[in-house]
C-alpha cells in the first residue's frame, strides 16, 4: 500500500512538471496588485503610456490580480494611500530626468506597509521605457520566487512585409512597443539571433542574383556574408554556444538541412531525402527536429546529428509544417481542418518526447513560427487573424496566452 | 540593376545621449545586459538602459526596366494547393517561354521565381516553392535549355501578385515566374 500511495505521489509530482499538461489557475487565488504613479513633472503620454506598460507586464507575470486604475501618491511614502491599503501589494514609480537629462524612473515595491525592494532604473531615451516596465516585472518576479522571465528582458528581431516583395528587419521588445527598424528595403527575411547576448543575427537576403545568408553585427553595423545557395536559403535555428548553425540549403534545387560550423565554415549534409526537409531544430541528446513531406504531406521527424534513421515524432494534424524544439519539448503548427481555407485552421500543439500528451496551445486563426525562449517555459509566436498580424506569448506553466499586435505590415518571421 | 544590392547607408552607431564617462564603458547596444549601480546612501539599485541605432536601408537600382519587353512575353506558371506537379496546360507554357529563351532570350539567363499562396510564411512554404521553380527547371531543360542559364530563388508567401482574401486570389499566387538576367 505505501508503495502505490509513493507511485501516486510521484506521478503526480512528474504531472506537475510536465508542460504537455495544462495547468488551470483561478485567477481569483492571486493577490491584489495596485501600481501608484508618483510622476511629478513628465512628459504626459510616455507617463500614460508607462503605466500601460507596467500594467501589461504585470499580467504578463500572472501572479497577481492587477487593478488597472491609475493610482496617484507620492514617492516618499512608505506606506500605500487610503486607496489602495486594501491591495496584497503595492507597485510605486516615479519618472523624471536628473541633471545630466538622464530619464531616471524609481520604484518601490510594498507589502503590509512596508517596502519590500526599492530600485532605480536610468536610461538616456525615452523610447527605452518600455524595456524599464520589463526590468521591473522581472525584478518583482525575481522577489516573489516566481519561475524566472529572462525572455522579458530580451528583444525579438523579427521580418515583417510592407508590400510584395518588399520587407523590413525590425528589433523590438516582446510587447512592440519599442520597435527600431534595422534593415529596410528589397526582400530580407528569416532573421536569427547570432547568440545569447544578442549583439548580431543571421538574415536571409532574396534581394539579389541568389539567396545570401549574412551576419548583420549591430555593434558595428556592418554585415559579413556567411553563406549562398540557388533557390533558398535560411538560418533555422543556432547553437546555445552560438558556434553551429542549422541552414536549409538548396544548391541543387533540393531543399535539405545543413549542418554549419561557424568557426571552420564547414557544411554537414544532415538530411538527403529528395523531397522537402527543413526547419531544423536542436533538441536533446544531439538530434534535431525538423519539418518533412516523406510521407506525403509536411510532418515533424527528428535524427541524430551523427546519423542513423529518421523517427516521425507527431501522429497528430493533417499538415505539421513549422516546429521549435527545447529539450525534450516541441511545439509544432498543424492544420486540422478538412477545408484547408477555413478561418480556424492553424493551432500550435505542444508535445513531448517522454509522454504521449499533445497540448493544444491556441484556438483562433492562423498561429504559426513558434519559438521556444531559452528557458522553454514561454513561446513566441506569430498570429494572423482578421487581417491582424500579432506577436503572441503563451505561458506554458501558466496557462496564459497574451497578443501584441502589429500596426503595420504583416509578420513573417520571428526569434528571441 | 534589380539583381543589384546596395547598401545606401550605415548610420549613426551606439549612440547614447547624455553619455557621460560612466556610460561609455556600456555596451550600447545590450540592455539586457544591465549594469547595477548602488544608489548613493540608500538600498536601491540603479539599472542603466540603452539602444541601438543602427539602420541600414537597402535597395535597388531602377535598371529594371531593360528586358521588361521580353519578360512580359512570358507567362507565369500556376499550380493546386500544395503542389508542385505541373499540369498539362501549363506545360504548354513552359515549352512556349523556352523557345523564347532559346530564341529572343538567347543571350538571357532565366531567374526562375516561385512563389506560394498566403498560408503560411515558415520555411515549409519558401521550399514548397523552390520545388515549383525546380520542377519548371526539369522541365525547360528537357525542352533542351542548358541548366546553367537557369537560377532559382523562392519567395514563399511574400511577393503575391494578389491579396485579395479569395481562392481565385490565391491561386493566382501559387506560381512560378521567369526573369531574365543579363
Amino acid at each position: 500500500m505505501r508503495h502505490l500511495i509513493g507511485i501516486f505521489l510521484m506521478t503526480l509530482l512528474l504531472s506537475a512538471n510536465d508542460a504537455t499538461i495544462e495547468v488551470v489557475k483561478k485567477a481569483d487565488s492571486f493577490a491584489s496588485l495596485a501600481i501608484e504613479d508618483a510622476t511629478e513633472s513628465f512628459e504626459t503620454s510616455a507617463s500614460r503610456q508607462f503605466f500601460k506598460n507596467i500594467v501589461s507586464d504585470m499580467n504578463v507575470l500572472s501572479l497577481f490580480n492587477v487593478e488597472r486604475k491609475h493610482y496617484i501618491n507620492n514617492y516618499e511614502d512608505n506606506s500605500a494611500s487610503l486607496e489602495t491599503r486594501s491591495f496584497d501589494y503595492v507597485l510605486r514609480y516615479r519618472l523624471h530626468k536628473d541633471d545630466s537629462g538622464m530619464i531616471v524612473v524609481n520604484m518601490k515595491f510594498l507589502h503590509n506597509e512596508s517596502v519590500m525592494m526599492e530600485k532605480v532604473y536610468k536610461m538616456s531615451k525615452k523610447n527605452l521605457l518600455v524595456f524599464v516596465a520589463h526590468s521591473i516585472a522581472y525584478d518583482i518576479n525575481d522577489l516573489m520566487g516566481a519561475t524566472p522571465v529572462d525572455w522579458m528582458k530580451k528583444k525579438v528581431v523579427f521580418a515583417k512585409l510592407t508590400s510584395p516583395g518588399r520587407s523590413e528587419i525590425v528589433i523590438a521588445d516582446y510587447t512592440l512597443t519599442y520597435q527600431h527598424t534595422i534593415i529596410k528595403g528589397a526582400l530580407n527575411v528569416f532573421p536569427q539571433w547570432a547568440d545569447k547576448d544578442q549583439r548580431a543575427f543571421y538574415y536571409t537576403a532574396l534581394g539579389g542574383d541568389i539567396p545570401t545568408l549574412y551576419k548583420m553585427d549591430l555593434k558595428t553595423g556592418t554585415k559579413i556574408k556567411i553563406a549562398t545557395s540557388d533557390g533558398m536559403l535560411v538560418c533555422s535555428d543556432v547553437s546555445d554556444d552560438g558556434r553551429k548553425l542549422l541552414l536549409t540549403m538548396a544548391p541543387s534545387g533540393q531543399p535539405d538541412i545543413y549542418l554549419f560550423d561557424t568557426q571552420t565554415q564547414q557544411k554537414k549534409r544532415l538530411t538527403t531525402y529528395r523531397g522537402i526537409d527543413v526547419n531544423g531544430q536542436f533538441m536533446e541528446n544531439n538530434k534535431i527536429a525538423f519539418v518533412s513531406n516523406r510521407l506525403g504531406y509536411p510532418n515533424i521527424f527528428s535524427k541524430k546529428l551523427n546519423g542513423g534513421g529518421v523517427e516521425q515524432m507527431v501522429y497528430y494534424g493533417r499538415s505539421n509544417a513549422a516546429c521549435s524544439a527545447h529539450n525534450e519539448y516541441v511545439v509544432y503548427k498543424s492544420r486540422e481542418s478538412q477545408n484547408e481555407f477555413e478561418r480556424n485552421t492553424f493551432n500550435l500543439h505542444l508535445i513531448s518526447t517522454k509522454t504521449d500528451f499533445i497540448r493544444r496551445l491556441t484556438a483562433t486563426g492562423v498561429n504559426e513560427y513558434p519559438r521556444f525562449s531559452a528557458s522553454g517555459d514561454t513561446i513566441l509566436f506569430i498570429k494572423n487573424y482578421q487581417q491582424q498580424s500579432s506577436v503572441g506569448v503563451i505561458r506554458l506553466q501558466e496557462n496564459k496566452s497574451f497578443l501584441f499586435p502589429l500596426k503595420i505590415g504583416k509578420l513573417q518571421s520571428i526569434d528571441w | 540593376m534589380k539583381n543589384v544590392l546596395m547598401v545606401s547607408a550605415v548610420a549613426a552607431l551606439l549612440v547614447l545621449s547624455g553619455c557621460s564617462s560612466k556610460d561609455s564603458s556600456i555596451e550600447p547596444y545590450d540592455n539586457s545586459g544591465v549594469t547595477i549601480q548602488p544608489e548613493t546612501g540608500g538600498n536601491a539599485n540603479t539599472e542603466e538602459l540603452s539602444g541601438e541605432d543602427v539602420v541600414v536601408i537597402e535597395g535597388t537600382d531602377a535598371n529594371e526596366m531593360t528586358l521588361s519587353a521580353l519578360e512580359s512575353r512570358m507567362k507565369s506558371v500556376h499550380f493546386a494547393f500544395d503542389k508542385f506537379s505541373i499540369s498539362p496546360e501549363m506545360q504548354d507554357i513552359i515549352d512556349t517561354n523556352s523557345q523564347l529563351v532559346k530564341s529572343d532570350a538567347k543571350n538571357y539567363s532565366v531567374k526562375l521565381e516561385g512563389n506560394c499562396d498566403e498560408w503560411g510564411s515558415d520555411e515549409y512554404n519558401y521550399a514548397l516553392g523552390l520545388k515549383r521553380a525546380n520542377a519548371v527547371k526539369s522541365s525547360m531543360i528537357r525542352d533542351g535549355i542548358d541548366a546553367t542559364r537557369i537560377t532559382m530563388v523562392s519567395y514563399g508567401e511574400s511577393n503575391p501578385t494578389c491579396t485579395d482574401k479569395t481562392e481565385a486570389c490565391w491561386a493566382q499566387n501559387r506560381r512560378v515566374d521567369f526573369k531574365l538576367l543579363p
